[in-house]
């Protein structure tokens, strides 16, 4: 490959991932977009279906571990490196812009009300999470494991437990229990 | 500890234990609320990552370190975001392209997953009392809210309408 046409490559890289950073409101609901984008001009559908299937098992940001997957197999480490700066860009410049302005606002009484309104739907979007989070299992139902889990780290959680902790002894559970 | 390094510690561990920035939001909120931000600015946190488009881990990050230490604070919780993943993805497609067929890897997600998720109804309960109204106003947007977004509505509008409706309710 000559000089240019990498060039050509990570530009493009560039502006598929801030395009779709810019169009999808959250890193799981970009997988889509990015599938449209990226299938059949970048990478195959299977290495697609394995990155995503990565993105799964791995922690940290959704959108991030795509974007990294999908830089490497079109342009390697520098891909990698491209597709990561144009997933970041996006999100972090608009999310700075709305901090600073609220900064400003925060003692004001108009502010407060709109936490107050938010607040409730926050809470109900986290239950909805939580809800699609249950359904994602590779069972793709719940199962009897997954409620004794579940049940425990309530359990675990009522008697002020730190989170980690329970995160962590619900993953011993799970290798103990799935295998 | 220097507010820095623990901004960065912090965000570290809550993206070493979650899959995507919205299974996260429980743990940060244990993490967050009270030693960074208060209350009322992690559920604009939450909300507004939810309103703006892109990862919603980096945006909560961002939020939470500028509000805790300025923009400084800012790229350090972006930072300690940002590493996990980076460096397991290298580690993966450089070295350890078996990773996904070691059984044990998917079992400690399947495990995680259900303590995930009752982490995340912990803290949205801790915010539905501590955030918001519960008067029948804030009982009321709540269970719209769940309504709506059971059948599929637009996050962004759901919080940007119920939080308008605050406005006029709640001030």
């Amino acid at each position: 490959m000559n000089q240019s046409s990498k060039f050509d490559v990570w530009w493009k890289l560039l502006w598929m991932f801030l395009k779709v950073n810019l169009l999808s409101p959250s890193g799981p609901a970009s997988i889509g977009l990015l599938y449209k984008e990226a299938v059949g001009t970048i990478m195959s559908e299977e290495r697609f279906v394995e990155a995503v299937g990565f993105s799964n098992v791995l922690p940290g940001s959704e959108a991030l571990k795509l974007a990294m997957f999908v830089g490497y197999a079109a342009g390697g480490i520098p891909g990698v490196l491209t597709a990561l700066l144009g997933a970041m860009l996006p999100p972090t410049v608009m999310m700075l812009v709305v901090a600073f302005v609220l900064q400003q606002f925060q003692h004001e009484e108009w502010l407060n009300g709109f936490v107050a309104g938010m607040s409730p739907a926050v809470a109900a979007l986290m239950v909805t999470v939580a809800w699609e989070l249950s359904r994602a299992t590779k069972a793709k139902k719940i199962t009897r494991r997954f409620l004794l889990i579940a049940a425990l780290s309530a359990i675990a959680l009522a008697f002020d437990v730190p989170s980690p902790l329970v995160l962590l002894g619900a993953g011993v559970l799970g290798v103990i229990l799935y295998r | 500890m220097n507010l820095y390094l623990d901004l960065f510690l912090t965000f570290l561990k809550v993206n070493l234990l979650s899959t995507s920035g919205p299974a996260s939001v429980g743990l940060l909120y244990n993490e967050a609320v009270g030693k960074f931000v208060t209350e009322g600015q992690f559920v604009q946190a939450v909300g507004f990552s939810s309103v703006l488009p892109g990862s919603d881990a980096l945006q909560m990050a961002m939020y939470v370190g500028y509000a805790a230490g300025g923009i400084p604070g800012g790229l350090v919780a972006l930072l300690g975001s940002i590493l996990p993943p980076t460096i397991l993805i290298l580690g993966v497609v450089m070295v350890l392209h078996r990773i996904r067929r070691e059984a044990w890897v998917q079992s400690f997600v399947e495990g995680l997953t259900p303590a995930i998720s009752m982490v995340i109804l912990f803290a949205a309960w801790k915010i539905f009392q501590k955030g918001g109204e519960t008067g029948w106003q804030g009982w009321l947007i709540g269970a719209a809210s769940l309504v709506a977004l059971f059948l599929n509505a637009p996050a962004r509008i759901v919080v940007l309408v119920a939080a308008v409706l605050g406005v006029f309710w709640f001030s």
